[in-house]
């Protein structure tokens, strides 16, 4: 019973893609021209779909790709990335077939080129900057310590002779020590 | 310079232009974004009715065509529909209105129509190709093709009410 009822679900869902693909071909087609790929279906079909689908923003969510998303904007186009991959467009064509109605907003990963570049280059530029000046001030320091004269001993220091002297002489004039132990 | 002064100068140099970015990208309300479709030609479609007669947009040519992405769950898209039975019968054939569902169930359309009556022509649009062509958000949205076929506006804010629409019509000179 089940089965019959899978049956008849795909067969409906295959009715309506094969009404709906007339309109995507067409769409499609005055975008970004003749598919410049393979037709998939299968595995591979599902596994490119939803490989690209995981590459587009869902325009209906916060941060999640029209793959991950279960709103009813994703899954639609995610059927449509489908239904493009299975006509022989490529994922690159795919893409840009919904960059052109929606802007680059729809990629996940902005293209690095241009000011995008900003995107890439700022996250390591700013981890080397960082790390060279965690580098420097751990360095720097010690380095510091090294060449600077630290302050003499008591021993030494001319300043405290006076007080040297008088140590010296309170110690010679007084008792020996009393032992404390029983 | 002294070494502290010269790392919050490279610290500030640093941190300042995130700050500018975070602050800048996060009050950007990302469904606010011009669409890439606006001075490009229409994308084409020809969609059913709710009686099945199929319209085919390049079919419309010659008359500029307001677009509207509409639903029944959608409050707004509720305040609009008197909006464009008003605009249909003050505009009459000087301009095309359609009104395309957008993830909505027939049934419900038809009910609704039925109680408030119907401005220009209800299509639907399976699978929601169409909407997925003119880089529809959410509903209300909608757009403005001249006569030419080519794209001129797209709002996603609501026009509550006629003066809001000719207000809106009047900018692109297709006013009353």
């Amino acid at each position: 019973m089940k089965r019959l009822i899978l049956a008849c679900l795909l067969l409906i869902c295959g009715g309506a893609f094969a009404q709906q693909d007339s309109e995507v071909g067409t769409n499609a087609l005055i975008v970004v021209g003749e598919p410049a790929g393979t037709p998939l279906s299968g595995a591979a079909l599902e596994e490119l779909t939803e490989e690209v689908a995981g590459r587009m923003r869902c325009p209906v969510c916060q941060g999640l790709s029209v793959a991950d998303s279960p709103s009813d904007a994703a899954v639609a186009m995610k059927a449509e990335v489908r239904a493009l991959l299975a006509a022989g467009y490529t994922p690159a064509q795919t893409v840009r077939y919904f960059e052109t109605s929606y802007g680059e907003f729809i990629r996940l990963a902005p293209k690095a080129e241009g000011f995008n570049l900003v995107v890439w280059i700022a996250p390591v530029a700013m981890l080397l900057i960082g790390a060279a000046i965690i580098a420097w001030r751990l360095r720097g320091p010690r380095a510091a310590v090294a060449e600077v004269p630290g302050p003499a001993s008591v021993d030494e220091d001319p300043d405290l002779a006076v007080y040297r002297e008088r140590v010296r002489q309170e110690l010679a004039a007084a008792p020996p020590a009393q032992g404390t132990d029983a | 310079m002294k070494p502290r002064v010269l790392v919050l100068a490279v610290g500030a140099l640093l941190t300042i232009p995130v700050i500018v970015f975070l602050a800048i990208g996060l009050r950007h309300d990302p469904h606010q974004i011009d669409s890439p479709l606006i001075g490009k030609p229409a994308p084409p479609f020809a969609l059913a009715d709710l009686e099945g007669n199929v319209v085919r947009l390049e079919d419309l040519r010659g008359t500029p065509v307001l677009l509207n992405f509409w639903a029944t769950y959608c409050v707004p898209c509720v305040a609009e529909h008197k909006t464009f039975m008003t605009g249909e019968r003050v505009l009459g054939e000087r301009l095309r209105l359609l009104g395309v569902i957008y993830h909505d169930e027939t049934s419900l359309i038809r009910r609704f129509l039925e109680q408030r009556g119907e401005w220009g022509r209800t299509l639907v649009d399976p699978g929601s190709q169409v909407a997925i062509a003119y880089g529809v958000y959410g509903v209300p949205e909608t757009y403005l093709i001249d006569a030419e076929g080519i794209v001129i506006d797209k709002i996603t804010w609501p026009l509550v009410t006629p003066e809001h629409l000719f207000a809106w019509l009047g900018q692109h000179g297709l006013a009353r």
